[in-house]
């Protein structure tokens, strides 16, 4: 090597997500955002740590929708290919058995994909999330039901068999009962359920006004066209993920007029942030590279790499060590919103209550109370 | 018991959409010996070509299932001459082994071709229901239920009454004279897979009208109808609408009384039943 060449230094990321099989639609969002992020970070000159510039490099598995194959992964991430600091899965379940992989290795893991209360009660040290508690998601559309005209008075839950949904419906039931709202059905339903003809029956034997339901985006597609053709027209349902994603209005056209959701995140331009100016420009730069809208998946996956950096920098130092209490102080504003990690790893953002109205998504209730009127009851099918 | 009735009739629509997905399985099964693990994919390629057909060409999914069929037989006659024929003798291990790799094929194909996306398909009346007193019945379900007893009596009157048919069950039950008939085997092992896979296409589309269709619904679709055709049994198609019906009937009943996550617990515990006590399926000759 001649003398005088500076040696591109590079901090190796390394993330096992869901390219293919049953869960690679919403796994996608993480391998485009990780992929944005690192690219434009390198542009703006990388990260920078005392004097020193370095590139971030990905390196990026395939885990086919198998959390054994995930675990196997990340465990080759940091043993073998020896990275630098992890970027997370997608989905809970996947995240709880990963993070034992990172906490193991004692490597930080910064993740997004992962809400289940679970992940963050173990005491791990290594372990930090970006998505808000699965125990809260709920909580801004129980505000905004207490202020609904007429008032709902029967709720029912329904939620699948997974870490995720099982702490959604743990942590909404004491809130239904705080809000005084009486819970009728409270129904737990296998993960990949295909028929709810059974429930929505009961749903509407039941008169049931205000329907809560916590699961994945093919349950609530399936959920959303039976309800329709067995006409069971509650006054609201609610979706705690589906609603936001484009594929949603897409596969369900007008059908998908009316159901609430929920995000944490919306592409406002008041989201400052440090690579991308604001929320507004990263999706439109997403939008353009991808063909496709980001979601809050694709904002907390670019915040997870984003708060890395943040880390690192602050921490001056690539130690695995040093980074992890960095991260445990850092405080920065970025796209996904104020990144701020409480004492178990997790950072706590209000979710935003949404509806689709006329094929658009419009946010109706935030963190600060009313947004935007919402559609309320909805009306029965036939007259649509 | 306006909830019982609905819940019975949402079970019984909900068996003529099994019994269509599974009659494929148990006929290509029955004849051919060929346990078909690639079944369920060959559901969701059906289950695409009515989307696109709909989609592109406007075809509406009900009246399009005879064109899904038709494509779809192709597809199942090239698959058995070009590949399951050449290990149609060999031990039942080869076959599960070759039909797996299609499966694991078909869905990442299917995963390179139409993303992991999920489709449904929504011409404006498959949402629509009648209403009979309190029980409502989903316009999508009940023509999905109708195309199943069609399907499955007219396989029926094939078997006993044509030509093609009685070869069929002829090779299936005595291969030496059969040939000795006239009867070539290559080519009638192509036209029964090829039926088979063309039940599954048109069982796709009409599967599509209620359920989403993505890359990787086929694994959990095989596997039901594959109880289906153990329960029903494998002799006779009529048994495939009954297993269809306890089935889904079943899956219902123990959604209202035991809970939802209760279900797949249900019928796979009541094939194991069968299978101990009736080993033919519920219609099938006692063991």
């Amino acid at each position: 090597m001649p003398s005088g060449e500076v040696l591109a230094k590079e901090i190796v990321l390394g993330a096992s997500v869901q390219l293919t099989g049953p869960v690679a639609n919403t796994g996608r969002y993480y391998r485009d955002a990780y992929q944005l992020a690192v690219d434009r970070i390198n542009a703006a000159g990388g990260v920078r740590i005392g004097n020193d510039s370095y590139k971030l490099t990905l390196k990026l598995y395939d885990n086919q929708s198998d959390v054994n194959l995930s675990v196997r992964q990340y465990t080759q991430l940091v043993s073998q290919d020896k990275v630098d600091f992890l970027l997370g899965p997608f989905a809970s379940n996947f995240a709880l058995a990963d993070s034992a992989v990172s906490e193991k290795y004692r490597v930080p893991m910064v993740q997004g994909g992962g809400a289940s209360d679970q992940i963050f009660s173990r005491g791990f040290k290594f372990i930090f999330g970006t998505l808000a508690p699965a125990s809260n998601y709920f909580g801004s559309t129980i505000e905004m039901l207490k202020g609904l005209d007429p008032a709902p008075k029967s709720v029912a839950l329904l939620y699948a068999d997974d870490a995720f949904d099982v702490s959604v419906a743990e942590g909404t039931r004491p809130k239904l009962k705080k809000a005084g709202l009486t819970l009728v059905m409270d129904e737990r339903y296998s993960t990949n359920a295909t028929d709810f003809s059974s429930l929505l029956s009961q749903i509407k034997s039941k008169n049931i006004d205000a329907v809560l339901v916590a699961g994945h985006e093919t349950e609530i597609l399936n959920f959303v066209r039976q309800a329709k053709s067995l006409a069971v027209a509650p006054k609201m349902y609610s979706f705690t993920v589906g609603v936001p994603s484009e594929d949603f209005r897409k596969a369900l056209g007008t059908d998908a007029d009316y159901a609430f959701g929920m995000t944490a995140w919306l592409p406002s331009a008041d989201l400052k942030d440090r690579w991308f100016g604001d929320a507004a420009q990263f999706a439109a730069v997403y939008k353009a590279k991808f063909g496709y809208d980001p979601d809050y998946h694709a904002a907390s996956g670019v915040a997870d790499v984003e708060v890395l950096v943040q880390a690192a920098e602050m921490a001056g130092s690539t130690d695995p060590a040093k980074v992890r209490d960095a991260l445990s102080k850092v405080k920065f504003d970025s796209l996904y919103g104020p990144v701020e990690f409480n004492e178990s790893g997790q950072i706590d953002l209000p979710q935003t209550v949404i509806q689709v109205q006329g094929g658009r998504l419009v946010a109706i209730y935030g963190g600060n109370g009313k947004i935007a009127p919402p559609k309320y009851p909805m009306p029965a099918w036939d007259v649509r | 018991m306006g909830l019982l009735a609905q819940v019975l009739v949402n079970g019984m629509l909900l068996g003529g959409l099994y019994a269509v997905m599974a009659l494929g399985l148990a006929l290509v099964w029955g004849v051919l010996n060929i346990v078909n693990l690639a079944h369920g994919a060959f559901i969701m390629l059906g289950g695409y070509l009515s989307w696109y057909l709909y989609t592109y060409a406007g075809i509406d999914p009900f009246l399009g299932l005879p064109l899904t069929a038709v494509v779809m037989f192709a597809v199942g006659y090239g698959v058995q001459r070009g590949l399951l024929n050449l290990i149609v003798r060999a031990p039942m291990f080869n076959t599960l082994l070759v039909t797996f790799g299609i499966e694991v094929v078909l869905t990442y194909l299917a995963q390179l071709a139409f993303s992991a996306d999920f489709r449904t398909i929504n011409p404006s009346y498959v949402g629509d229901s009648i209403a009979l007193g309190t029980v409502v019945l989903p316009v999508s379900r009940l023509l999905a239920f109708g195309i199943a007893i069609l399907l499955t009596v007219s396989m029926w009157l094939f078997l006993l009454r044509t030509r093609l048919g009685r070869a069929i069950r002829a090779t299936a039950q005595n291969l030496v004279a059969a040939r000795l008939y006239g009867v070539e085997p290559r080519h009638l092992y192509a036209m029964t897979f090829g039926i088979g896979i063309a039940l599954a296409g048109a069982a796709g589309g009409l599967y599509g009208t209620v359920s989403q269709i993505n890359p990787y619904i086929g694994a959990a679709l095989t596997a039901k109808s594959f109880a289906i055709s153990i329960i029903g049994g494998l002799d006779n198609p009529l048994g495939v609408i009954v297993g269809g019906l306890f089935l889904g009937i079943l899956e219902s009943l123990t959604a209202l009384y035991i809970g939802s996550t209760f279900s797949d617990v249900a019928s796979f515990g009541v094939l194991v039943l069968v299978l101990i006590v009736r080993p033919n399926g519920l219609l099938g000759k006692a063991a």
